[in-house]
């Protein structure tokens, strides 16, 4: 397979991945949550009593509009997860090409490190 | 509180913790910045930047693991096995920083943290398991799929390990044990790891059959199936 086919084909899956199958994901506490909420109870995820480490943790320092990948100013929450993910994916791409990018040049051209 | 999620959030390890921990990722991923550049050509660029969007959706994806608790894939493996330890812990960190810059998942004070343990003790604990995996093990599909898979486990159990000492030095037990929590994160992070495990050696060994180029961990030595039919069709 072509190089820029693979890349083209693994961004689809990733987009379907983030946009579409995130939406299907377990919704249970993952493996370090759970642990850090063992002596709470707890009612739809919600801390209603007893006494864990989670209650110790903060709010998110930013928060933002992407927060828990969704869309606050979006009323529709599935359609706002989805965009979220795919939106995710496309940021992450493009920082992540640009940072490597810059990485690869930077070798190939030493003097302009410096500059 | 319910959609926290994943990594590890505000206030739950301690400031000056979470800054010895900060500092010393920084240290390493820029000692990663260094060595990730001698291998780094423009042709891997697309490649990089596709394999830190791969791992950003499928950290998304948590799947069960057990009663009420669920998993996702950190990448570190896949991200060791494609790209090799240094690319493939910025691949992480990247992933990591997103995350909580931009979706409010893992604390901007834990980032540290959360990427000494994803992104640098899994993506580097995985590369040591290749490359003796790589050794011991036949280079067939079947060799590589069972070392990708083992260094997968040990990976996700290692990134759990690293939160448990942060969370010693730093942290406050409460509601149970340092102990029995010590027990439950490591067994709940071997079922994620058995999962991580089985992900990343279907993916790996599937690039390493189309494209055994792409697969640093092989260094530029193909399959035993993958070699013969090269050598077959060279014929």
């Amino acid at each position: 397979m072509k190089t820029r086919k693979l890349v083209i084909a693994g961004l689809i899956v990733s987009a379907v991945l983030a946009g579409v199958v995130s939406l299907f994901a377990s919704s249970s506490p993952d493996g370090l949550e759970s642990v850090l909420l063992t002596g709470c109870d707890t009612v739809d995820g919600e801390i209603e009593g007893g006494a864990c480490v989670l209650q110790a943790a903060g709010e998110h320092e930013i928060g933002g509009v992407f927060a828990d990948y969704g869309m606050s100013f979006l009323d529709n929450e599935i359609l706002g997860a989805s965009l979220a993910g795919i939106l995710g994916v496309v940021l992450t791409l493009a920082f992540a090409t640009g940072f490597f990018w810059l990485l690869a040049r930077g070798k190939r051209a030493p003097a302009e490190e410096n500059a | 509180m319910s959609d926290l999620a994943l990594h590890i959030p505000t206030d739950v390890v301690d400031g000056p913790t979470s800054l010895v921990f900060a500092a010393i990722a920084a240290i390493l991923v820029g000692v990663s910045v260094v060595l990730a550049r001698r291998n780094l050509d423009e042709r891997l660029v697309p490649l990089a930047g596709l394999a830190t969007a791969f791992i950003f959706a499928a950290q998304m994806l948590n799947f069960p693991v057990a009663a009420g608790v669920s998993g996702h894939l950190l990448g570190g493996a896949l991200a060791a096995a494609l790209l090799g330890p240094w690319l493939g812990a910025l691949c992480v960190t990247v992933v990591i920083v997103i995350q909580a810059l931009l979706f409010a998942d893992g604390a901007v004070t834990a980032l540290g943290l959360n990427v000494a343990n994803m992104a640098l003790i899994a993506t580097f604990v995985s590369y040591a398991v290749l490359a003796v995996g790589l050794k011991v093990l036949p280079r067939t599909r079947w060799g590589l799929g069972v070392t990708v898979f083992v260094a997968a486990v040990v990976s996700v159990v290692a990134a759990s390990a690293g939160f448990m000492l942060q969370f010693w030095i730093g942290g406050e037990e409460v509601g149970q044990s340092f102990g029995a929590m010590t027990t439950a994160i490591l067994g709940t992070h071997t079922l994620i790891g058995i999962g991580e495990g089985v992900i990343t050696a279907g993916a790996v060994t599937a690039v390493a059959l189309a494209r055994p180029d792409l697969v640093h961990a092989l260094r530029g030595t193909p399959l035993a199936e993958t070699a013969s039919r090269t050598q077959k069709e060279h014929a």
